[in-house]
């Protein structure tokens, strides 16, 4: 374990000095996702703007929604969803042979060494957008907060289930860099309050792909309406996180090399 | 008038050659466009609840109904795969790594041969892309896709997809000043996709903001075809006839084919074939 810690911080250290190296570029492409982050929450704003709106939803809430679901993409971007791109350009380019005879776990040393300080602009303009909208609702109770910690880190799970799903589907579907439109359309879902979509898709993005544990189900609890169901989905969230793990482990081991 | 006839035939013969042979190359690849069908209606049922919910207790939101909220969101994707363009990131790729020089020195300009890949690859995306989810917004959403005016619509789907071409490939000639310029791209396709009206329709923005984008190219990459499609156009408050605003976007379109042609002219003195 302690090994793994040092692995870790070793490839942080590669990332910053990157990072240091290439300093405009780094800046540019925080600044640009930085950018980008702001606007989704702008369409938002438009909308309520327009004098429309989600009903039982006031812009403030819907917002929280939106920065938490941003917060998370990037603390995924920095730490983890790396291993879905790194993947598929290994297994594309038959480069997954040289991580396979490292010494060390192949879904771990994916991870870190493609971990990323490029997503602290997502989230600088995430937490920014989650100030703004946490001062203009009432406070949120510590017993809230316990509950969105608890929710925002099994949301955390979801993408990462996903994104080993993902990264797992590119062993059979060789470079198709498409496939992580897929991850975002089915993540989409997690943007809005759930209570704008019909049952079927609930129980989808509940408990099939419990995406609504992503930002849906952490911003309800700070406005105070987490419930039982939410507690129950936190289940699901850890099956669908073991899930991914399992499939990620089983396409390494299924991987013939050669590359596509 | 016989030798022009003839050198415009050549170049027919030349742009379906080419236009064939990235056919059948990236056919080999289709499920990349097949991806498609589950994304493009994945989207648009979150964007069908979302504008539902939206317009509950409401006919109207900025001048549009339920329904014609539904048909641009669902033209505007239809649209995006008959344009959707990348020859910025070939032609940065080609320039960085100086395999530009082997088409500098062909009989046939870069650009048109750019522009034939397009065509090639597009009607790929016609087939695996658009008319699956054409079908499957019509049958399974029921949407009300048919364009209001078939004939405007098809030469301003056409103008756009010349307009995002050219845009794009000026974007790519950025690469003959700068090494790197995967940031300029990034920015566009930013800018683009906010004021282009795929995101939102552009009625949503503050009227100055409105009124500014006339004279910039986004409107008229996706916005404009989708309002022709729609068959009522209205932006900054200013309702346009649709044979009118077709004209405009012609004219716009003129004026990029023209700026991309000095750029390049500019673009060929200083590039000197060893890559970055």
């Amino acid at each position: 374990m302690i090994r793994y810690l040092k692995i870790y911080k070793e490839c942080i250290k590669v990332d910053f000095a990157t990072a240091s190296t290439y300093r405009l570029n780094f800046f540019l492409n925080c600044i640009i996702m930085l950018l980008g982050d702001i606007f989704f929450p702008l369409i938002t704003v438009l909308i309520y703007g327009s004098g429309a709106g989600f009903e039982g939803w006031t812009v403030y809430e819907v917002l929280l929604i939106q920065s938490v679901f941003t917060m998370s993409t990037a603390i995924a971007d920095m730490t983890f969803h790396g291993i879905m791109w790194a993947t598929m350009d290994l297994v594309r380019n038959g480069g997954m042979e040289m991580v396979l005879i490292l010494p060390v776990d192949t879904m771990f040393i994916l991870m870190a060494r493609t971990f990323s300080f490029e997503g602290i602009g997502l989230f600088a303009g995430g937490a920014a957008i989650f100030t703004i909208a946490i001062l203009n609702i009432p406070a949120p109770s510590v017993w809230e907060w316990l509950q969105f910690l608890a929710f925002f880190i099994s949301g955390l799970f979801v993408i990462m289930g996903i994104g080993l799903i993902m990264a797992a589907i590119s062993f059979k579907w060789v470079g198709n860099s498409r496939i992580p439109e897929i991850f975002d359309c089915i993540r989409s879902f997690g943007k809005y309050p759930q209570s704008v979509f019909p049952k079927a898709i609930l129980v989808f993005t509940s408990f099939l792909i419990p995406i609504a544990m992503i930002a849906y189900c952490p911003a309800a609890a700070l406005l105070g309406r987490g419930n039982m169901t939410m507690f129950l989905m936190i289940l699901p969230c850890v099956i669908f996180l073991l899930f991914g793990i399992f499939l990620y482990k089983y396409m390494v081991r299924l991987y013939q090399g050669v590359g596509g | 008038m016989g030798i022009s006839m003839r050198a415009l035939k050549r170049q027919l013969n030349v742009l379906r050659a080419v236009a064939v042979v990235t056919y059948k190359e990236w056919s080999a690849y289709r499920t990349h466009s097949m991806v498609s069908i589950l994304v493009g209606p994945v989207y648009f049922i979150v964007q069908y609840f979302i504008w539902t919910a939206l317009f509950k207790g409401r006919t109207e939101i900025n001048g549009m109904d339920l329904n014609q909220m539904i048909t641009y969101f669902g033209a505007s994707t239809l649209i995006g795969y008959l344009t959707m363009d990348f020859a910025d990131w070939n032609l940065q790729m080609l320039i960085r790594t100086g395999k530009f020089l082997t088409f500098a020195l062909r009989p046939i300009h870069h650009r048109f041969f750019a522009l034939s890949r397009k065509l090639g690859h597009r009607f790929l995306g016609l087939i695996f892309e658009f008319i699956p989810c054409y079908i499957i917004f019509s049958v399974l959403f029921k949407a009300p896709l048919m364009p209001a005016h078939i004939g405007w619509t098809v030469l301003s789907v056409a103008l756009a997809f010349l307009m995002v071409f050219y845009i794009h490939y000026i974007l790519g000639m950025t690469a003959f000043w700068f090494t790197q310029a995967s940031g300029i791209r990034r920015v566009f396709d930013l800018l683009s996709g906010i004021f282009s009206g795929v995101y939102i329709p552009l009625v949503f923005f503050p009227q100055w903001l409105q009124k500014a984008l006339f004279f910039m190219p986004f409107p008229y990459m996706s916005y404009v075809p989708v309002m022709v499609f729609t068959g009522n156009f209205t932006l900054a408050g200013v309702r346009i006839d649709i044979p009118v605003i077709v004209g405009i976007q012609a004219f716009m379109v003129i004026i990029t084919i023209l700026f991309s042609e000095i750029l390049y002219r500019a673009s060929m003195r200083r590039f000197n074939g060893v890559g970055a």
